[in-house]
């Protein structure tokens, strides 16, 4: 493609292929540009976001204070400073979820269309939203830890405390990727909401994030210790409380890492597949 | 359209070729034939006019050129660069809009402009500038900071035609742009068509109404089941298919039975069985008219009403895009 004559009233470019950090530049640009749009999604429905943080707030109140008498006097731990760290844990994971939804919800509707016909790098539309969605995270993440402390919680040190919060958007960030890969594939706005049960509940609940793993049978301990949410969760804790032994955070990490590495190109592959 | 040789020694020289060529296309899904066989060419301030029924194949096309959808068979090139090997270069030749394309709701116009005019990688303050001259032109100053979700239809669907524009592509697909439109919207979506047609854009438009092909089109293709039925200028295809029609109300179900059967050898008959009408095309004037007539008059087939009368763009699109029977023009679908 030398000698392509470009018809008047074009100002495009037409080199033939931009070079390798061109192309980087690019897809950075436009991971950027639909972050943007996702964040001013979000500000103007804010309904995601206050959904999440209800539902911590709501897990807050019914595992301190129904639940929370039961399981601290059964295991002798203070039970708000247990609780907390795993209720981040789980908000970050509601939060994913809604990656899937919306991902679905663009894609059932006509902007997708729009998206793949531009000069774009496609898998930014996924990386924007991510990223977009680990923002708004954050923010949640944030309010469900300031009425934690205003129910007693306490941060042994504002490092840990960034730590710890930090580490919880990391992990919601990875399961964004894993909920993206199934809105990719499905495609349904409903189908993926429903889907995303079957992850999330296992997850949520066969986990150390409520209650400690010791208590349950011997077949489900395995899963609940070294599944990713119960990791994620000791680890939160350990940062929170000033206790972290650099394993914990490794292996949550390494989850991280690990999730990201399969899913990252996996749904990028899925999304450009389904048109 | 021509290939001038001298584009290579000249580059600096612009000869008046396709902008937009597709030859052979195919698309199958499963055992249904989406598309068959689809070919043809826009010039640079040119609009071509893909007419079909719902179902034609229209869509579908118009996916294919735009690289969404994998073509099956046959090449297509926009602006000189293959669809099939180089989706990239073909996508900063393009504005998509219509039917396939939409716009997000919960942004303004302004932003809904610069966030594709960004994703086209047009520099910030040119794009602002760019982005405001279209508000300007395509006159959407008084909503075009509002959020799309609270646009009437005409509002959205000029946005959604404006927004294929802020690259300034040298080709355009507007895949039903109008349906849907009330009349006043569709006239002023119809100008700034033309203007952008004006303009020097190669523009595919795809459209269940003849009346609209008519208007803008320089080229129509029409189009049912995925195959080319007529192709020509619009004047073309009236001439080629100008025929009169006779309409005949008759009395029963019966009587309508018994007069097709009558007519059944001669081609592109309709019938309406809700009104008991038979429209029967003339091929040589009033005598064959009156042979009919009179045909189905000896027959004892009670006819209450007959006119002759000139064909509607209506009556050819339906001759050559229908079965073979109803519903006759404006009859329910």
């Amino acid at each position: 493609m030398t000698s392509t004559t470009v018809p008047a009233g074009t100002r495009r470019r037409t080199e033939a292929r931009s070079a390798f950090p061109d192309r980087v530049r690019g897809a950075l640009q436009d991971t950027a540009t639909i972050t943007w749009r996702d964040m001013v999604r979000t500000a103007r429905q804010p309904e995601m976001l206050t959904f999440a943080v209800i539902m911590g707030v709501f897990f807050l109140l019914l595992f301190n204070y129904v639940f929370g008498g039961a399981i601290g006097a059964g295991t002798g731990v203070d039970y708000i400073q247990f609780v907390v760290p795993g209720v981040l844990v789980i908000t970050a994971l509601q939060g994913a979820q809604q990656t899937g939804t919306g991902l679905a919800t663009d894609l059932s509707q006509g902007v997708t269309n729009r998206f793949r016909s531009l000069p774009m790098n496609q898998g930014a539309v996924i990386a924007g939203r991510t990223v977009a969605d680990a923002a708004r995270n954050l923010v949640g993440l944030v309010l469900v830890a300031i009425v934690g402390v205003l129910m007693g919680f306490r941060f042994a040190s504002a490092a840990g405390a960034i730590a710890a919060i930090v580490l919880t958007v990391a992990v919601g960030f990875a399961f964004s990727w894993l909920s993206a890969a199934i809105a990719a594939k499905v495609r349904n706005p409903e189908m993926v909401g429903m889907l995303s049960m079957f992850w999330l509940f296992p997850l949520m609940l066969a986990s150390s994030a409520f209650a400690p793993p010791e208590s349950m049978p011997g077949w489900l301990q395995g899963f609940a210790t070294h599944q990713p949410i119960s990791v994620a969760s000791n680890s939160v804790r350990a940062l929170a409380d000033g206790t972290a032994a650099g394993g914990e955070v490794l292996y949550a990490l390494a989850w991280i890492v690990g999730m990201l590495v399969v899913l990252v190109p996996l749904s990028a592959r899925l999304y450009r597949r389904s048109s | 359209m021509v290939m001038l040789s001298t584009q290579d020694r000249f580059p600096a020289f612009t000869p008046p070729r396709a902008v937009i060529e597709a030859v052979g296309l195919r698309k199958s899904y499963g055992d249904t034939i989406a598309v068959r066989d689809l070919g043809f060419t826009v010039g640079a301030g040119k609009i071509l006019g893909l007419l079909g029924p719902n179902g034609a194949g229209k869509t579908t096309t118009v996916n294919m050129l735009t690289t969404l959808l994998p073509m099956d068979g046959g090449t297509a090139r926009v602006a000189g660069f293959d669809v099939a090997t180089e989706p990239r270069a073909v996508r900063r030749m393009i504005g998509l809009a219509g039917q396939s394309a939409a716009v997000d709701e919960l942004l303004t116009a302004r932003e809904n402009l610069r966030l594709f005019g960004r994703l086209y990688r047009i520099p910030g303050p040119e794009l602002h500038q760019r982005a405001d001259a279209l508000i300007e032109q395509f006159r959407m100053t008084d909503f075009a900071d509002r959020p799309v979700k609270t646009y009437s239809g005409g509002q959205r669907r000029r946005l959604d035609v404006v927004a294929a524009l802020v690259a300034s592509p040298p080709a355009l697909f507007l895949d039903e742009p109008t349906a849907g439109l009330d009349p006043r919207s569709r006239v002023e979506l119809w100008e700034a068509i033309e203007d952008l047609a004006a303009a020097g854009a190669a523009i595919v438009l795809t459209t269940q109404y003849l009346e609209e092909a008519d208007r803008l089109a320089d080229d129509i293709v029409m189009i049912d089941e995925g195959a080319v039925v007529a192709a020509g200028t619009p004047n073309e295809l009236k001439r080629q298919l100008e025929r009169d029609v006779l309409e005949i109300h008759v009395e029963t179900a019966a009587d309508l039975d018994r007069a097709l059967s009558l007519v059944a050898a001669i081609a592109g008959v309709t019938s309406n069985a809700a009104t008991n009408e038979i429209h029967i095309p003339i091929g040589n004037g009033t005598a064959s008219s009156l042979d009919i007539l009179r045909r189905i008059d000896d027959a004892a087939v009670s006819i209450t009403d007959f006119q002759l009368r000139r064909p509607t763009l209506d009556d050819v699109f339906l001759t050559l895009t229908g079965p073979t029977a109803e519903p006759a023009s404006g009859g329910p679908r």
